[in-house]
């Protein structure tokens, strides 16, 4: 999947850019405040349409006192090329596909794969469940954009759910049907995770090896509290059904839903120890890094595609010896581009294939 | 918020963009539009508006049998004894029950809830009108000719759950419920259906 044009317009600080990124390499560095992060903001904006800034609003996606923002990429996958742009206006977005206004968005999905590795994913093994959840769902996404449509679903579904149990007298026959859904949903959004280790659990444990050599396992697995069974994709509906039953004197006491795949976590483990309890800092940088070359990994060997990398500014976060692992990693992926920012152009362990850009004040130059 | 005072002092044009900005739909720039142009035509516009607006408000009711909207006691569909009586589509919004009217191949009658179940919105089963229909199907004249109600409510959460709560409402009275189909639509291309849609269109096909 290659990036072949970029355009942007009133992105935030970005005013006019125009690029033509090299199909590996792409390294924009400047000072902290100067726009890179905007630019890879832009890019994954175009594959996803959410920004990965929990915070960003149509408004001040949109540069100060402009009326709209608009982003254009030119996307070659596999030989096939279309025309992504998104119009930013403070009351929606609108999205073309070569020209034509999307309608629905989710037919729009899986036009331009992004994986991102920023400062936000050093923290997520140490982080909240929901942050190792948001991992999960989003690799999954990558693959099988039908899976956004179905988790939305879920989520209205057990936000309906939960205002119902909020109710000082609860319908029952009208609890019972949100709870038939539960099931439905909450085990497909299960099945999908389920699967989804099953194939990444693997390329996981061979990449850590591969990078940090035979010294220590690393391991990963699905983990729901609420089931009282080992979770398989034959068995979550039964699992769902005996869970509900369980908590129901709970949840009306609670007045949310105590379980489902919204209550689930990542476990992580290095040697037999959960990381998320006693991961020193090295350790949990090494895991973050060893699953975000295992994510790609995956989508590769999985989907046959080979995602664009968005890597923000992470060598700063990383020690030397594991920064010189990822660009290692990087360097010996035969495809795959890249777009990286960084202060510092001498972390930045990369000679060749590699085109150099300077941000300043919103202004993008060849480097 | 416009406070009282305020709207003492308001002069009439803004008075007229404000109330009209009011309907859904309608932004500061339309509303401006119309109301110039009710300024500029012949005083007849504003007279006949202003009239229609005020019979409809005070004529339109709900027809005591479906729900639809209507200025006599039943609606047209309802008393238009060509309909069929065998059958009755359950509907959100008059607008549903419109947009079934205009394809002009449901012969059967309405009912019309007004309205989806959704706990989030603060919307009960008690909140539709779901009463009339039960007092409808009571009728035995009625349960009599009646072999079938169609749930045709949005394929969301909320068409959904007020669905399955029809179904289990429905159920003593030994009805055959049944739901509009979802999948892909005529003359449309399955390369560019949504994927959500294309897969239940493939899980809930039909044999040939």
């Amino acid at each position: 999947m290659l990036l072949e044009a970029l355009r942007l317009k009133d992105f935030r600080n970005l005013r006019d850019v125009e690029l033509s990124p090299h199909q590996r390499f792409n390294l924009f560095t400047g000072q902290n405040g100067q726009g890179k992060t905007n630019l890879l903001e832009a890019i994954y904006l175009l594959s996803a349409v959410k920004s990965f800034r929990s915070q960003a609003t149509n408004r001040n996606l949109i540069g100060h006192g402009r009326d709209q923002a608009e982003l254009f990429a030119r996307v070659d996958r596999g030989g096939h090329v279309r025309d992504v742009g998104i119009e930013i206006g403070e009351r929606g977005k609108r999205i073309t596909l070569n020209g034509q206004t999307v309608r629905n968005v989710a037919d729009f999905f899986g036009t331009l794969n992004v994986v991102i590795f920023g400062p936000d994913d050093i923290g997520v093994l140490k982080g909240s469940p929901s942050e190792r959840r948001r991992f999960i769902d989003r690799a999954i996404f990558n693959a099988r954009p039908a899976y956004g449509t179905e988790a939305t679903h879920f989520e209205e579904v057990l936000k309906n759910r939960n205002a119902l149990l909020k109710e000082e007298r609860v319908d029952g026959g009208l609890l019972s049907i949100y709870d038939d859904q539960l099931v439905e949903w909450g085990a497909q959004i299960l099945r999908r995770r389920l699967d989804f280790i099953d194939h990444f659990r693997p390329v996981l444990k061979r990449t850590f090896r591969s990078i940090f050599g035979d010294g220590f396992e690393a391991e990963i697995g699905y983990q729901a509290e609420w089931a009282d069974q080992d979770l398989s994709t034959e068995n979550v509906e039964e699992a769902l059904r005996d869970a509900l039953s369980r908590t129901r004197q709970e949840e009306r006491h609670r007045g949310y839903t105590l379980v489902g795949p919204h209550r689930d976590d990542l476990r992580t483990e290095l040697d037999g120890h959960d990381l998320r309890a006693f991961g020193s800092q090295g350790q949990t940088r090494a895991f973050i890094l060893a699953m975000k070359i295992a994510e790609i990994t995956y989508l590769e060997e999985r989907y046959r595609f080979a995602p664009i990398l968005l890597l923000d500014d992470v060598s700063s976060e990383l020690d030397r010896e594991r920064n010189r692992q990822l660009f290692a990693f990087l360097r010996d992926r035969a495809i795959g581009q890249v777009f990286i920012t960084t202060t510092h152009r001498d972390h930045i362990l990369l000679e060749e294939d590699l085109r150099h850009y300077q941000v300043v004040d919103g202004e993008v130059r060849d480097g | 918020m416009t406070h009282r005072s305020d709207r003492l002092g308001e002069d009439p044009i803004s008075g007229l963009v404000n109330a009209l900005r009011r309907l859904p739909g309608i932004g500061e720039r339309t509303a401006t539009r119309l109301t110039f142009f009710i300024l500029h035509e012949e005083e007849g516009i504003a007279q006949d508006l202003a009239e229609a607006l005020l019979e409809a408000r005070e004529k339109i009711r709900l027809c005591q049998t479906c729900c639809n909207l209507t200025d006599q006691e039943e609606c047209v569909v309802c008393r238009d004894g060509r309909r069929d009586p065998s059958l009755i589509c359950v509907v959100e919004r008059i607008q549903d029950l419109r947009a079934i009217e205009a394809t002009g191949d449901f012969r059967g009658t309405y009912h019309v809830l007004h309205g989806l179940i959704s706990p989030l919105d603060g919307v009960g089963p008690d909140d539709l009108h779901l009463r009339e229909l039960i007092t409808r199907l009571q009728d035995s004249e009625t349960r009599e000719a009646l072999d079938e109600v169609i749930v045709a409510t949005s394929p969301t959460v909320d068409g959904e759950t007020t669905a399955l709560y029809l179904q289990k409402l429905l159920s003593p009275f030994g009805i055959q419920v049944s739901r509009i189909a979802s999948g892909v639509p005529i003359g449309g291309d399955l390369e560019y259906t949504d994927r959500v849609t294309l897969a239940r269109a493939i899980a809930q096909r039909r044999a040939m």
